[in-house]
């Protein structure tokens, strides 16, 4: 039976769509991986414009801070303490009841996320880290999905596609994450929501034109973004693909085998985790002391750096050693840390 | 830099090189099924874990080396022996310095109702005093279960005095041997040891999945938590009540197995008297190295001979937690901090739920490693 999707009528009266290419955005299968400020615009759009297999994948619960940009949730999701995957959910449920959203609360990492995007038409980043994009660009390398890459922070925005094999990977740009003295993030440099919307818009266009059948109009490059100055710069051509490169071009998943990216353990009667990286960082405690000093309270010494903070009406204390460890006490949850690791550390 | 490894509590690093040389020319050349199959390659793996079984045997006074069974390690091998003696009604006799290899399967067994038990405390100094255990018996104790010496503070227990009061009052007496087979002389018949469980990848210096049990004569009956093929009695549909058989269902660890033996034989070859003089030898460095460290505590009996090479401390002001990954980050020093599977002892010393810090030197470690180690602390008790 053919379905209706009349619904979408002023979408596909755009030349460049039409109906034919309308059916075939209704029946592709899409993953959303993160769905917060860029996730929740995306899976807006997306759903909105007739992506009807959406499975939307995130680990945290919604915030009061995240209203001031994360379009599908609300203050009742704040006091229902909601997963942010099951609040989009229900919101994009009411938006279109012909879509079929699958909600997965759950840290996406090299044990998943294979299952995550096999099958997949397209992922979709709407994560706020490096070691999670690297995780699903090998894992979209290796099953040769195509994903669009997306990050903002502050007034800057970045996207980029990734066509495994026919345009450059996200380790053919960057090698390695950039360490955390030199990545800002949300919420230790703040964030402008309209940096948001734009780049989850380019995000969803240019995802609907490779759920529309038409990869190849997709746009070239690392596109970068300033919203406050207006001011855009592309860099790299669809042709740059790096022919060292160890992911695309030698198919060296280290993020996907678990040797590479973040290692974490609980400790034993704590309430704390403990949070360690591959990469052996030296890290300068007085750049991180002035990114984490409005957080909350921060102390240092040679060896460790302690900023004891607020969340949610929770306590924290977060303990960084020089090589970017770190212990997260005031949460036993795996991903909780991670969440945090990430929104005050980076990774 | 390298790492200077000071967590031989957990497990020794390294081993011995004969130990990695022997297990990988088993692998390559002689890794048959033991016992399995006629053929020679069979049979003399299984005469190699067999000459494995006699040597411990020899090494631990046991008269009877089939009553010596593998394990995959120690844990294993003190479920298999409580789960396998205990039956409902009985009642248990404990301390609270045991590991949760021991605490954990007594714990469940007293939740579900099988059996009742009693956790008796050290003196100040943790160790256990063997009249606490004799007050401690009912006319239900059908088993007296301790550590030889506590995986916190290294200190040795009573085992042998304990032994004979457990013998005299008609209980049988389990002995965890994790911390100290290897190092302390054992004899299950001297020191009255009726089971006694013991790793394979500690102070025996072979590697981990290895372990084993010993069921003394006076354990009529033990039921085995795993059944299965044996390579003997085939025809039977059920498992074998002969040792070591009734024990070791299942292809056994025979690559382990090997090097575990080749471990014993460098402890033999080395004199387990030289191995622990030797660790005597850092330990009291360490413990006259802490001394004048201002901030220090430490826990348990402060005595070199009367202890293994194990010692727990805190430093003032400091979480272990965070003394662990700085000692192990700024100054590449491995050692254990935190509870060590050990909460009931932390409890007691007051140490919970932060715990300590714990350092365990082995035969591989030398004097160097001692300083850098106090080195490292003074440095660290300076800051702040």
């Amino acid at each position: 039976m053919s379905k209706d999707i009349s619904r979408y009528q002023r979408q596909y009266l755009f030349p460049k769509i039409g109906e034919e290419r309308q059916r075939k955005i209704s029946s592709s299968k899409v993953t959303l991986i993160g769905c917060g400020a860029l996730g929740t615009v995306i899976a807006n759009t997306l759903v909105r414009c007739g992506v009807e297999n959406l499975t939307i994948v995130d680990r945290d619960f919604v915030e009061l801070n995240n209203l001031q940009r994360q379009v599908l949730f609300n203050e009742e999701d704040v006091e229902n303490n909601l997963p942010k995957a099951i609040a989009a959910k229900q919101k994009l449920e009411k938006i279109n009841s012909q879509a079929n959203i699958e909600a997965i609360v759950a840290d996406a990492n090299y044990s998943n996320i294979e299952n995550l995007v096999k099958g997949r038409d397209l992922v979709l980043d709407g994560t706020d880290n490096f070691d999670v994009r690297y995780t699903i660009n090998e894992a979209c390398v290796k099953h040769n999905i195509p994903w669009i890459y997306g990050g903002c922070v502050g007034d800057q925005g970045l996207t980029m596609v990734v066509i495994p094999k026919k345009t450059p990977c996200l380790s053919c740009y960057f090698q390695s994450a950039p360490p955390p003295e030199l990545t800002p993030t949300c919420d230790t440099a703040g964030i402008l929501s309209p940096i948001v919307n734009i780049v989850s818009s380019l995000q969803s266009m240019e995802a609907i034109k490779i759920l529309s059948g038409q990869i190849e109009q997709t746009t070239e490059g690392l596109y970068s973004y300033n919203v406050w100055e207006k001011r855009s710069q592309v860099f790299g051509t669809k042709q740059e693909i790096d022919p060292e490169c160890p992911v695309c071009q030698k198919e060296k998943f280290e993020y996907l085998s678990g040797d590479k990216g973040m290692r974490t353990s609980t400790l034993c009667g704590r309430n704390a985790v403990q949070i360690s990286r591959d990469d052996q960082l030296k890290i300068d405690f007085k750049i991180i002391a002035e990114k984490l000093e409005h957080i909350g309270k921060v102390t240092s010494n040679a060896f460790l750096l302690k900023c004891d903070f607020n969340e949610s009406g929770k306590d924290y204390e977060l303990t960084l050693f020089l090589d970017g460890r770190a212990i997260i006490k005031g949460t036993n949850d795996i991903s909780r840390a991670k969440s945090i690791y990430s929104k005050y550390i980076s990774v | 830099m390298s790492v200077t490894y000071l967590d031989n509590a957990a497990t020794s690093f390294p081993k011995p090189a004969r130990v990695y040389e022997r297990m990988e020319k088993f692998l390559r050349e002689e890794a048959a099924n033991p016992g399995r199959s006629g053929h020679r390659m069979s049979v003399e793996a299984e005469a190699s874990v067999e000459s494995a079984r006699a040597l411990i045997a020899k090494f631990i006074g046991a008269q009877d080396a089939s009553r010596i069974a593998f394990a995959l390690n120690c844990t294993d091998a003190l479920n298999m022996g409580m789960k396998g003696i205990l039956k409902k009604g009985d009642h248990v006799i404990t301390s609270v310095l045991e590991h949760n290899s021991v605490l954990r399967p007594l714990h469940s067994l007293e939740e579900d109702g099988v059996i009742t038990l009693t956790k008796v405390k050290p003196n100040k100094d943790c160790v256990i005093n063997p009249e606490d255990i004799g007050k401690a018996f009912t006319h239900k104790t059908r088993l007296v279960a301790l550590t030889h010496a506590s995986n916190v503070t290294g200190t040795l227990q009573p085992i042998c005095e304990i032994g004979k009061i457990v013998r005299e009052r008609g209980a049988l007496f389990l002995v965890d041997g994790a911390q100290t087979i290897g190092v302390f002389p054992i004899d299950v018949e001297t020191d009255f040891i009726d089971l006694l469980a013991f790793p394979g990848h500690k102070s025996l210096l072979g590697p981990t999945g290895t372990g084993g049990l010993y069921v003394g004569k006076r354990v009529e009956e033990i039921t085995p938590w795993r059944e299965g093929g044996t390579g003997m009695g085939s025809e039977n549909p059920t498992h074998p009540e002969d040792f070591p058989f009734v024990l070791e269902g299942g292809t056994p660890n025979t690559v382990g197995i090997v090097g575990l033996a080749e471990g014993l034989k460098f402890v033999y070859d080395t004199g387990i008297d030289v191995i622990r003089d030797h660790e005597f030898k850092l330990m009291k460095q360490l413990r006259e190295g802490l001394k004048s460290i201002k901030g220090v505590k430490t826990f348990g009996l402060d005595s070199v001979k009367q202890s293994t090479a194990t010692l727990s401390f805190v430093l003032e002001g400091l979480d272990p937690a965070d003394v662990g990954i700085i000692l192990d980050q700024s100054f590449n020093l491995a050692l254990r901090s935190g509870i060590h599977c050990a909460p009931l002892c932390h409890e007691f010393l007051g140490t919970f739920p932060t715990g300590t810090i714990r350092v365990s030197p082995g035969f591989f470690n030398s004097e160097k490693d001692i300083e850098s180690l106090l080195n490292a602390l003074r440095q660290l008790t300076k800051q702040e």
